[in-house]
């Protein structure tokens, strides 16, 4: 089920449009030259599973937590407030 | 300059001045300043501080080399407590829940942070005129524009209104303000400070960068910052810089330049002629100049900005209004997600958003987004390359002198191209640092990934020649 969505719709911006200085640089990509299109022998950015850090869950500490609730943006009768559900 | 660090620390060892009197003179002269330099001052927790390092000192207890230094954050920086508004319309009234890795650290080694400073918006831009706080303006002519993204932090720096900042650097966002206000800006190897608390722009990229006005100065704030963190896994253990290693830079027997950075049209003249000049003082001293060949600058700018709008896309998704940031509710909760972030961005931010998601989508990626991945790898291996060849590669920061402020905002693309000289680099995640001498706009020194060492041993080596 494919579905075409405009850039309005995948940036979540009213009214959006591609701009002609972005698609300037996207033509200049386009048509750089290039030795092959492959970009699987370069990246060792990949961490080691070994490396990877303790799936655990740290509590946030007093502090953090009153900071989260004044930063969030809807509170009524001490709730926290979101906007309304989607209906589809 | 020499370390304004080692000078402060003793003055205050001394008791030549108080932590207190230096914390409040700073925070006066940057509250008075006409730069627009300041997002929030960190007044009350400024203080406060200041006064503990005195109480330290009165009762004879030894200080760090640090302890009471103050000093500035770009405001993309948690620091628990604090507005952290990225200069944007959206986030104006958040506040840090935590702090920043590298902030912290600083912290720890009793570093005052007192001002939270003006940058574009989430990073976007190279000129700091994309920001809901005012353009900021150069500190040698204000009619200029500061440079960016962290502006603000190199004009403080510039201006002596803190005695260092910490930026980011994205596709040059220390290199080039830092050359515009002609103080040091330090982009390190991608990794060796942990980006935890750095709100994101584009992770692939995103460096913490300390600017100051001496390599020393530097130096010691990037010991203090460097370091493995498990909050940010792409960050590895790295080795001290010493003073007295990089007091000797004889190791460096060849360096390179990339030709077509100096043989194109855009370059001001004077800036090549004086970049020129440079290459025949190093050669003087029997060090071997090899001109290299390189990408040409619009395929870099190109490669930086589809890959930097991709990522940005992602990172800036989770702003919605949903559960932080100002929210603007409609009729729907897609109304709502869209009316917020239509409202809340800048052009600038939503142009990149937008180009972001173009890249990302089907019929698109292929021939953009891949594309453009590949030329990344091909550029890494170029400079890979380059480094058997040579030991540093000096350039220009950038191929012109700081624009009129107002005039970026009406070319975009003229301020993209701008960038041309300092997104290779990013690209390759190498160490570059621009040095406020050589061109009117300073030079970049970079050196091979993880080899920063060597940047500050070539940087010292042109302090004294140029």
């Amino acid at each position: 089920m494919s579905k075409i969505m405009t850039v309005d719709i995948l940036s979540s911006i009213k009214g959006a449009q591609p701009s002609e200085t972005v698609n300037t640089l996207f033509e200049v990509i386009k048509n750089a030259n290039t030795s092959s299109n492959s970009f699987n022998d370069q990246h060792h950015n990949a961490v080691f599973l070994d490396e990877l850090r303790d799936d655990v869950v740290l509590d946030s500490s007093p502090i953090e937590k009153q900071l989260i609730i004044e930063n969030f943006p809807k509170e009524k009768n001490g709730f926290l407030v979101v906007s309304k559900v989607i209906e589809e | 300059m020499e370390s304004q660090i080692h000078q402060i620390h003793q003055q205050l060892v001394s008791e030549e001045i108080t932590c207190l009197s230096l914390v409040q003179e700073r925070l006066r002269l940057l509250n008075t300043n006409k730069h627009a330099t300041v997002n929030s001052l960190l007044e009350k927790s400024a203080i406060e501080l200041a006064k503990k390092v005195d109480a330290k000192i009165t009762s004879g207890q030894k200080i760090g080399l640090l302890e009471g230094i103050p000093f500035g954050i770009k405001d993309v920086y948690m620091l628990q407590g604090t507005y952290t508004s990225a200069s944007s319309n959206f986030l104006k009234k958040y506040k840090s829940p935590y702090t920043a890795t590298a902030i912290q650290k600083l912290i720890d080694a009793g570093a005052i942070p007192i001002v939270k400073e003006n940058c574009d918006s989430f990073g976007h831009g190279s000129s700091s005129e994309n920001t809901i706080f005012g353009a900021v303006k150069n500190a040698i002519n204000p009619a200029l524009v500061g440079g960016g993204s962290s502006g603000g932090s190199a004009v403080n720096v510039a201006k002596d209104l803190t005695v260092f900042s910490i930026g980011g650097d994205t596709g040059g966002s220390v290199r080039q303000p830092a050359g515009y206000n002609k103080v040091y800006g330090l982009k390190p190897t991608y990794g060796r400070i942990s980006r935890f608390g750095l709100m994101a722009y584009a992770s692939s990229t995103d460096c913490v960068g300390p600017i100051a006005k001496s390599i020393e100065d530097i130096r010691i704030v990037l010991n203090e910052i460097s370091g493995k963190d498990t909050k940010d896994q792409t960050t590895y253990s790295s080795e001290k810089i010493s003073k007295e290693a990089i007091s000797t830079a004889s190791e460096i027997k060849t360096v390179g330049y990339f030709k077509n950075f100096l043989e194109t049209e855009v370059i001001d003249p004077k800036i090549k002629l004086d970049f020129f000049a440079t290459i025949d003082k190093i050669k003087e001293k029997g060090i071997v100049v090899k001109a290299l060949d390189f990408f040409e600058p619009d395929t870099l700018v190109s490669t930086y900005y589809t890959l930097a709008m991709a990522e940005t896309a992602s990172n800036l998704s989770r702003l919605d209004g949903t559960n932080y940031g100002h929210r603007i509710e409609g009729d729907t909760l897609k109304d709502s997600y869209s009316i917020t972030r239509s409202e809340n961005f800048s052009e600038e931010t939503k142009r990149r958003i937008v180009g972001g998601n173009q890249v990302l989508s089907q019929g698109f990626s292929d021939e953009i987004y891949l594309k453009g991945l590949s030329v990344r790898d091909q550029i890494a291996k170029s400079f890979e390359n380059d480094f058997k060849e040579v030991d540093i590669i000096i350039s220009p920061v950038t191929p012109n002198t700081p624009p009129k402020i107002g005039a970026s905002l009406k070319d975009p693309l003229a301020m993209y191209l701008s960038d041309a000289y300092t997104v290779g680099f990013s690209l390759g995640q190498l160490p570059t640092l621009t040095v406020p001498q050589g061109t009117q706009t300073g030079l970049q020194v970079t050196a091979a990934k993880n080899n920063d060492e060597l940047v500050f041993k070539f940087a010292n080596f042109l302090k004294d020649i140029i």
